[in-house]
């Protein structure tokens, strides 16, 4: 009876496995960004729990794996809708259009801020962007005032700016398949680079060269703009700790002379235990991401696949609850979990285009 | 019919194969003489029926599963209007898609009128498949169950056809490993010969940095992108000695300790105990790690003057030999036990203590097994994943001192494969690379390690 | 007299070992004292980690109500035809329950101290008062005292109220804090066995979140573990215990199979991405997916240990009965196997419980999907234990954290009932020849 019992199995396997692939999907996928995954998730919850539609499976990629997973092409094997924690670049559209997604629906939902945080043990750090790109940066320019970049000397935050403590600089952030560390470079990091302004004048040659036709040499100085801007120091006081925010806040908690790098939920959420940096002056809180006066703060996005809209049962319905005010309003649940909405007139733009299903334009 | 009722009905009609074939044996060995006149047992007869009515139309079945979609969905494409056909295969199959869910979920409100017509015709398609799957299945079975049974005689050797068809079945199974191990080896090489074609594989083996940081995106400014893995080696190496300097000991004297001193009542609790220790999920490892033990070793460097960062490898790997002990205590017990009582006795019985036996008698005689065992209990601490990442940083530093970070193979894996990736990135690319490269060391650990088992293991009985 | 000066110059035997003896028995019960060391090192470690997890989790198992006097009229619910379930559904439950906080509250007037009012129940409580309408539609245009549970942060703060000293206020203010404290002196707070976390699947609702989810999916999917490696597994070990003739064939099988069983289980993953969902086009975060990929994993240590128990079995047997003109196959079937039944069954539940516990290569096939309805089958999406550990350990509300040891706690739990069965099964069946 062994062999029958085995027979039986194995087939019931393979049946059960064919049957599988081919039946059509009936539930809505989302896939992309890590940030805004905890705001995708809730919506998802309570759309499923309100209609008669299946919950909406999430899937946490990051903004580039999840735009990669939604530009290969239409069809039930490829998700509807794709987070992001940036907006979406031109040479993704490209891919997306060669692969025939040609119309999408983008959806702007709120701001998150990014901050610098370290434990309540120790004392709270007042920085300016000019600061942290100082001390992580990977070249830096020379400390004597010449105009010329030397690998990052900075050993200590005494030593980037004489206000600060005399600790060692230790900064716990995401790394580079992260798109809270793109972010960070991209907001924080610029930001302080731009403060010198012979660097900042590399970019405007670049401008320049554009207008007058120099494609190549506008590329490649914007190319060495970012270079000095965005890379981050390998030499130990920027730490990589993995995508996970929560480790990292406990392990700030566990050493109160380390900084780290997260998302604003996160130090909402464990406010007895962090608190965040001051950057340029400003608190991270509700209010001075929300009136944007907090200088690092992104917005959120997510974009949908027109094609699939009335295809997999329920995307419109999804897009109505992710827009309607008791979700992304500003007394809406989202809000609770973190997310910063969007001004007024903003919102009722957005919640607008989305009713109308308006394409995406860069 | 349902496929699991259709496939319910084949187990009947097998089991009356079953019946049919025994009962006809049983009945031409009436006729021949008793049943001793039988070349088999009668139920030999009926296994063979049942075999002759199950196997064919179960193949057939299972084919025509794999295949009917595709071909269904090939007839509904025809059907479809010539402008619709002519449409981009990714609309197209977006069009099917639709058509597939309107006849699944029975929605059919603002369907087009050739999309109606389609869900008819894919309805009507599914329906004539269906039957037909039916037909055929059952007609099979039938059929070829006929023919097994009325192939009965009482000299068809009926037993020995089916031992064969056994041992076909058993032989089987045992291949899956190897087509398991082939389809490791395929599912990560090619992707590191792409890797290679890129990365020099002389530069991936012996470059001494790590930092795959480059851009991804033409916009993304990475850091400097050279593949060396030789750090992420060392770091490897330097976590699963310090998890081997902590394993190794506490599991073999604990192995020690139960199998020559404790009574079977101690043994019977503590056995156990230790071995829930293997079986805690390695993320909880991992958190224990992460915030209990590297804050401690941190804060006692610190207070001895000694700098220590908080993703320590000490760390990692004294959480990593706590999770191994019961694996190196259970391997080096079985061997302990193995060694013969005789051995024991005859040192004992010329005065020596027990502990002057265990280490020199017992022990010599168990080593090439405790060696296998620890070499096993190595390549597993190479390949844990959770607990280092979670616990070891993500620099790679190369360094043999375990109080700064280093990081290891399976931490890059994961984090080269979560998040952002590219697939034509060598970024993306080096994590199969790696992967490749973790299956061919740990290949070649177990390979050295069953060798000496084997080899050196002392024939005592 | 020489033969005398003799022994008193050179030391007899006796008093040689007699002069070492005592060191020798230091050494002895030195060395007894590394085994017991190293021992209770691995069951302080054991304690520790027990405790650790204990301590953070078992507050999970309990949920704070609160008590509210709710008036269900129709007008506000906004139900003009109670027997029309699309109106059951999509009614205002969560604006009665405001009104009742606001009639508990009179007191607070302004919009922000209201939203923090309502911010005391949980975000849910409209969806549990829908199905106890559903259950009961007599109920309305009544008043009823019915139980809502409390928001996690309020939740949290109660807990850490009762729990010690130190009270963690986290993201309730003073206000709030207020009024918790009239509603417990009122006795309108109670807490409850957390049956809402064995019921429910996940949610990003600490309150509403529930492990029942992530237990179908394992079961599901060590369902598929084990009606494909037990049978497949056993089936190989016969063949090489039995049958395998030897040849280089046969070595190559042995020295695969011990070879997969210390591969590391992350490669495993990779596999399934390649062959399972690349080649053979299954869809991601299925638990047939999982345990075929889990199968793969625990295989090598099925055949390895019925083997073993196929091996212990004496030869005497095997050629009793093929001396009495059994043939091999009837051998193996009727008097091998079951006697090694249970050394097979032992390593059976000892392989599942490491696939059970198994997280790395999951992650790789697309199971740590956020993933709310309960799975139904093994092709409904789902995610599994340890990977729903993972992904509370990563959410940012502080309520998961107790909630992500509890899991942990019953995923322990699990791995201890296995683990007992095999010791049980072991004891209790076992032969010694």
């Amino acid at each position: 009876m062994k062999k029958t019992l085995l027979t039986a199995a194995l087939a019931a396997a393979t049946l059960a496995g064919t049957q599988v692939a081919s039946a059509a999907r009936d539930y809505i996928t989302v896939v992309g960004s890590s940030t805004v995954y905890p705001f995708a998730t809730v919506v998802a919850e309570r759309f499923g729990k309100g209609t008669n539609f299946k919950t909406p499976n999430v899937e946490s990629t990051g903004s580039g794996g999840g735009l990669k997973l939604f530009c290969n092409g239409v069809g039930q094997e490829h998700p509807d809708v794709t987070n992001a924690s940036r907006r979406i670049k031109a040479s993704e559209v490209d891919r997306c259009a060669k692969n025939g997604v040609n119309d999408i629906v983008e959806v702007l939902i709120g701001y998150d801020g990014i901050v610098l945080a370290n434990s309540k043990k120790s004392e709270q750090i007042t920085l300016s962007r000019r600061d942290i790109f100082l001390a992580l940066a990977k070249d830096v320019p020379n400390p004597n005032g010449k105009e010329e970049l030397v690998p990052n000397p900075y050993k200590t935050w005494k030593d980037v700016n004489p206000a600060l403590p005399a600790t060692k600089i230790e900064v716990l952030g995401p790394p580079p398949t992260s798109g809270t560390r793109d972010a960070f470079a991209e907001l924080a990091l610029e930001g302080g680079c731009k403060s010198f302004g012979w660097i900042k004048d590399i970019k405007s040659q670049s401008k320049k060269a554009k207008k007058a036709g120099d494609k190549k040499l506008s590329k490649s100085l914007k190319k060495k703009y970012k270079g000095i801007c965005h890379t981050v120091r390998e030499d130990g006081p920027y730490v990589e700790a993995g995508e996970n925010d929560n480790l990292i806040v406990q392990k700030l908690n566990a050493n109160p002379a380390a900084l780290g790098v997260f998302g604003f939920s996160f130090l909402d959420q464990n406010a007895d235990k962090v608190q965040g940096s001051l950057i340029d002056g400003q608190e991270p809180t509700f209010d001075s991401i929300a009136d944007g006066s907090y200088p690092v703060s992104r917005p959120l996005y997510f974009y949908v696949k027109k094609a699939h809209i009335g295809v997999t049962p329920g995307i419109t319905e999804y897009l109505a609850e992710f827009t309607s005010e008791k979700a992304f309003g500003p007394e809406g649940y989202l809000t609770e979990k973190g997310m910063i909405p969007l001004g007024d007139a903003k919102r009722a733009q957005v919640a607008a285009d989305v009713k109308g299903l308006k394409n995406l334009s860069l | 019919m349902e496929t699991s009722t259709l496939f319910a009905f084949l187990v009947i009609l097998m089991a009356a194969a079953f019946f049919l074939g025994r009962g006809r044996s049983l009945a031409q060995a009436q006729a021949a003489g008793g049943v001793r006149r039988l070349n088999s047992l009668p139920s030999y007869y009926g296994m063979l029926t049942l075999l002759w009515c199950g196997i064919p139309s179960l193949i057939v079945l299972s084919l025509w599963l794999v295949f009917d979609s595709v071909i269904i969905q090939q007839l509904l494409i025809q059907s479809l209007p010539a402008d619709i056909r002519a449409l981009a295969p990714a609309e197209l199959g977006l069009k099917v898609n639709t058509i597939e869910n309107m006849a699944l979920t029975g929605m059919t409100a603002g369907a087009a009128p050739y999309e109606l017509e389609a869900i008819n015709t894919l309805n009507q398609l599914r329906g004539t498949s269906n039957t037909a799957l039916t037909g055929l299945a059952l007609l099979i079975a039938a059929l070829a169950g006929f023919w097994g049974w009325s192939r009965i005689q009482p000299d068809l050797k009926a037993r020995n056809q089916v031992e064969g068809a056994f041992k076909f079945i058993l032989l089987a199974c045992s291949c899956l490993a190897i087509l398991t191990t082939v389809g490791i080896v395929l599912s990560v090489l090619f992707e590191s010969i792409r890797f290679f074609s890129m990365i020099p594989i002389t530069d991936f083996v012996f470059g001494t940095a790590w930092s795959p940081q480059m851009a991804i995106r033409e916009d993304q400014v990475g850091g400097s992108g050279a593949f060396g893995a030789i750090p992420l080696f060392v770091g490897t190496l330097l976590i699963s000695f310090i998890a081997m300097i902590v394993a190794v000991p506490a599991g073999l004297m604990s192995a020690i300790y139960l199998s020559e001193y404790a009574n079977s009542k101690v043994r019977g609790v503590v056995k156990p105990a230790l071995e829930i220790l293997a079986g805690i999920p390695t993320v909880v490892y991992g958190f224990f790690a992460a915030l209990t033990v590297a804050p401690m070793i941190r804060d006692t460097g610190t207070s001895m003057g000694l700098s220590v960062s908080s993703e320590s490898a000490l760390a990692a790997g004294l959480v990593m030999g706590i999770m191994i002990i019961p694996f190196v205590s259970s391997l080096s017990d079985d061997v302990i036990n193995a060694v013969p009582q005789s051995l024991r006795d005859g040192s004992l019985g010329l005065g020596s203590t027990q502990s002057e036996t265990i280490r020199q008698v017992v022990i010599p005689a168990a080593l090439p097994g405790i060696v296998g065992g620890i070499l096993l209990a190595v390549s597993r601490a190479i390949g844990e994943t959770m607990i280092v990442v979670m616990a070891a940083s993500l620099a790679a530093n190369l360094t043999a001192n375990p109080l700064e970070p280093v990081t290891t193979v399976t931490v890059q894996i994961v984090t080269l494969l979560v998040g952002d990736q590219e697939f034509d990135s060598p970024k993306t690319l080096a994590a199969f690379a790696l992967g490749l490269m973790l299956f061919i060391v740990t290949l070649g650990l177990n390979f050295i390690a069953l060798h000496v088992v084997k080899k050196y293991r002392e024939q005592y009985d | 007299m020489s033969s005398n000066t003799q022994s008193s110059n050179k030391p007899s035997t006796i008093d040689l070992v007699n002069k070492n003896l005592a060191k020798r028995y230091r050494a002895e019960k030195r060395f007894r004292g590394y085994g017991i060391a190293s021992i209770l090192f691995g069951l302080i470690c054991l304690v520790f980690l027990f405790t650790d997890i204990i301590g953070k989790g078992y507050t999970a198992f309990v949920q704070n109500y609160i008590q509210l006097e709710v008036q269900l009229d129709a007008d506000t619910l906004g139900i003009s035809d109670i027997n029309d379930p699309n109106q059951v559904a999509m009614a205002n439950y969560m604006g009665v329950i405001k009104r009742s906080l606001r009639e508990r509250f009179p007191e607070v007037t302004g919009r922000r101290d209201k939203r923090k009012l309502y911010a005391l129940v949980s975000n849910g409580s409209g969806f549990d008062l829908r199905k106890q309408m559903e259950a009961d539609p007599e109920i309305l245009g009544t008043t009823q005292s019915l139980w809502f549970m409390a928001d996690d942060d309020v939740d949290t703060y109660i807990k850490s109220y009762s729990k010690d000293g130190k009270v963690f206020t986290g993201r309730t203010d003073e206000m709030q804090q207020g009024w918790i404290a009239s509603l417990i002196e009122a006795d309108q707070v109670e807490s409850r066995f957390n049956t809402v976390f064995f019921q429910n699947g996940d949610s990003r609702e600490p309150e509403q979140a529930g492990i029942r989810g992530a237990i179908m999916g394992s079961l599901f999917t060590m369902l598929v573990t084990l009606l494909l490696s037990f049978p497949i597994g056993v089936a190989a070990a016969v063949y090489l215990e039995e049958y395998a003739p030897k040849n280089k064939w046969t070595d190559l099988i042995e020295v695969n199979i011990n070879n997969l069983a210390a591969v590391p289980s992350i490669i495993f993953g990779l596999l399934g991405v390649a062959i399972f969902i690349g080649m053979f086009g299954m869809p991601r975060s299925l638990p047939l997916v999982g345990g075929m990929v889990l199968t793969l994993m625990t295989l090598p240590t099925i055949i390895i240990s019925s083997r073993a128990a196929i091996k212990a079995v004496p030869p005497s047997i095997r050629e009793a009965a093929l001396g009495i003109g059994a043939s091999k196959m009837q051998m193996i079937l009727h008097h091998v196997l079951p006697l090694a039944m249970p050394g097979m069954l032992t390593g059976a539940i000892i392989g599942l419980a490491q696939a059970l516990g198994e997280t790395a290569p999951l992650l790789m096939i697309g199971m740590v999907a956020f993933i709310v309805d309960v799975p139904g089958g093994v092709t409904d999406p789902a995610t599994v234990l340890p990977v729903q550990i993972f992904l509370w350990s990563d959410s940012p509300e502080r309520a998961f954290v107790e909630r992500t040891s509890a899991a942990i706690m019953v995923l322990l739990g699990f791995l201890i009932v296995m683990n007992a069965l095999a010791v049980w099964l072991r004891k209790r069946l076992e032969r010694r020849w």
